[in-house]
């Protein structure tokens, strides 16, 4: 999980262009959207791209991302029990 | 009757009918074009489509063109809508000032895709071979590129130049095919609904592209034409890149605005053709809208996109078409695919034969928010209140220029790391010369942007298409996609700002800026704007990067600031 964490904040700070940021700078725990990290809906859509890229998880539309992408921790959570690659 | 513009003659092709006559038989009988993908190649070949039912080669043929060098589908769609509209306006071009205004944001992408090559995406060619296949070849052309609102923008330039008496005959409208490069673009923002769209629904799950042209003759003081052009608005938005906001502030600055200048009230206007994509986002957003407009008073609404499918570029002046046929024909074309009402929204017209309706406003609304709306009608107007004479100097009170990449940095001192992260080079070298060049003007917002380009994007163009071909079309960044069309910068610099005021996006290679300049210059002129920010942007690329850039910011004033 530690692993999967790490590979998934590298894979934001390069996807989501957060070039200032280390991977040790962002909370496991903290929010993505809205007040914590400050992603918006163009950084939802790219999330799922890494997630059928990387993973071979298709979500069906944005909405279904809303409730995965909470936290980093949530996002690694999902991907262990769905990922097929 | 004295400066009141006519419309003389119209043409469309369409999902739904290859001229009007076609389009008004399958809207009579509730018949929608959208179904599977004919002519289009690419792996996403199951999403529902309103493809205009001619092969390209089909229509050379119609257009009697010889030859084997590829017709690009824009330019061929464009000239055929334009031979119709010529026709029924039966005028003789001879010895006139023709302008032929065309609105496109795709362009010559569909030939440019076929080798891989955006560099040929100069979206003014479209419109010089719809000039040259219609046989209007010393027409004056201009394209506007606001994305999903580029026609309607088009034909309110159209009517400008008339009242300004700087054309006589004004050919105004647009042309979109579909292409991989923007279904796939629109796919990757996950706003493609796999079934048919249903505008206005609940359940609505995104929209079905589609593809088509119209034009319209425009002139000025003509009687018994087929309808007459009584007020129009452009705003923005000013929201964001990709979303509405969730009021629906743009949609609402347009349609009051368009109100005023036609000096109707809201409850004059018998009919709306919305922009309805069916998006979960635009069909609220424009709910709200109608509301603050309308009030208790709803007039009938339709989305006829569930009859031609979301024509982008093309939109305006196709529903427009469809507006005049509606209005001589005493119809309102009935929404189709609505069973659900969303909460708290508008119940979408079910149709009405036999009805009479004066005033008729259609809406068109483009990424970045760019959002217009126009209204036609049936009746000579008492007046236009849309002021078109010269009464301001107008002074350019600053210009910066920005082409180096050393210079970028500065770009911190006006926005956020967070803010400027996604930005291209050429998206940062236009915010930065319009936050300095503002800076000196002593200005933090201008009251209008205009913007032009002869190429536009070609970084984020080349690097979308490259994936296009390397990814087979799967997993397509939506960061790239929203850099890549003409009218992105001046969408962000009117987010970044706060302007909700006037923004257009012009694109005619070497003219562009001439074209920008002449609409900066008449804004200020006539006292519509006190202060334009123009931006000219180009760059050139080498193997899928930025090779060099050149951003030019002016602040266009009147004296009296």
């Amino acid at each position: 999980m530690e692993e999967l964490i790490l590979s998934l904040k590298q894979q934001l700070i390069d996807a989501l262009y957060l070039e200032d940021m280390t991977p040790e700078q962002i909370d496991n725990d903290a929010p993505l959207f809205g007040d914590g990290l400050g992603l918006d809906s163009i950084d939802a859509l790219e999330l799922i791209v890494i997630l059928d890229k990387n993973y071979g998880i298709k979500l069906s539309s944005p909405e279904q991302g809303k409730e995965i992408f909470t936290s980093i921790h949530s996002i690694a959570e999902y991907i262990s029990r769905n990922r097929t690659k | 009757m004295s400066g009141i513009i006519s419309v003389t003659g119209m043409g469309v092709i369409c999902a739904i009918g290859n001229d009007s006559q076609a389009v008004l038989h399958s809207l009579l009988n509730r018949k929608s074009g959208i179904g599977k993908m004919r002519h289009l190649h690419t792996v996403h070949d199951d999403l529902p489509v309103g493809e205009v039912c001619l092969s390209t080669e089909e229509m050379k043929d119609i257009l009697g063109i010889t030859g084997d060098a590829p017709l690009c589908r824009t330019s061929a769609m464009g000239a055929i809508a334009v031979k119709e509209a010529l026709r029924q306006a039966k005028i003789h071009p001879a010895g006139k000032r023709v302008a032929l205004i065309s609105g496109t944001t795709v362009g010559v992408m569909d030939i440019a895709e076929e080798s891989n090559s955006p560099h040929g995406n100069q979206c003014g060619k479209s419109t010089e071979e719809i000039a040259e296949y219609a046989g209007l070849k010393n027409a004056e052309c201009c394209t506007v590129c606001t994305a999903c609102s580029s026609a309607l923008n088009a034909i309110m330039l159209g009517s400008d130049l008339l009242m300004r008496g700087e054309a006589d005959i004004a050919i105004v409208g647009g042309s979109e095919p579909l292409t991989r490069f923007h279904l796939n673009g629109f796919n990757s923002l996950m706003i493609l609904d796999r079934e048919r769209c249903r505008p206005f629904d609940d359940t609505r799950a995104g929209l079905n592209l589609g593809e088509g042209a119209a034009f319209l003759v425009l002139q000025k003081d003509v009687e018994n034409a087929l309808a007459y052009i009584e007020g129009y608005a452009n705003c923005c938005d000013a929201f964001h890149q990709t979303a509405t906001s969730p009021n629906g502030d743009g949609a609402f600055y347009a349609m009051t605005g368009a109100l005023r200048t036609a000096g109707l009230k809201a409850s004059d206007i018998k009919y709306v053709n919305a922009h309805g994509t069916a998006t979960p986002d635009n069909d609220a957003s424009e709910t709200a809208a109608f509301k603050r407009v309308f009030g208790d008073a709803i007039p009938e609404i339709s989305s006829t996109k569930s009859y031609t499918g979301h024509t982008t570029s093309a939109s305006g002046a196709i529903e427009t078409v469809i507006c005049i046929l509606s209005m001589r024909n005493n119809f309102i074309p009935a929404s189709i695919g609505w069973n659900n009402a969303m909460p708290d929204g508008i119940i979408p017209s079910s149709g009405v034969s036999g009805v009479n309706s004066d005033h008729i406003m259609c809406n068109a609304f483009g990424f970045g928010g760019n959002d217009s709306s126009l209204i036609i009608g049936k009746y000579p107007p008492a007046s236009c209140s849309i002021p078109y004479e010269d009464k301001f100097p107008v002074k350019r009170v600053s210009t910066i220029t920005i082409d180096s990449e050393e210079r970028l940095g500065e770009l911190k001192e006006f926005m956020s790391p967070m803010e400027s992260r996604r930005l291209c080079k050429m998206m940062k070298a236009c915010l930065l010369s319009a936050f300095l060049a503002m800076k000196e003007a002593g200005i933090s917002r201008p009251d209008a942007i205009i913007s032009a380009t002869g190429g536009g994007m070609l970084e984020m163009s080349a690097l979308f298409l490259d994936d296009i071909f390397t990814n087979a079309e799967e997993h397509l960044r939506p960061t790239i996609f929203m850099q890549s069309t003409h009218n992105t910068v001046g969408s962000a610099i009117a987010i970044s700002t706060g302007c909700h005021g006037y923004n257009i996006t012009y694109s005619q290679g070497q003219d562009s800026t001439t074209w920008a300049m002449r609409d900066a210059r008449k804004l200020i002129s006539t006292g519509e704007a006190r202060t334009v920010l123009l931006c000219s942007f180009e760059e050139t690329v080498r193997d899928g990067k930025t090779d060099s850039f050149k951003a030019e910011c002016s602040i266009f004033s009147n004296e009296n600031i």
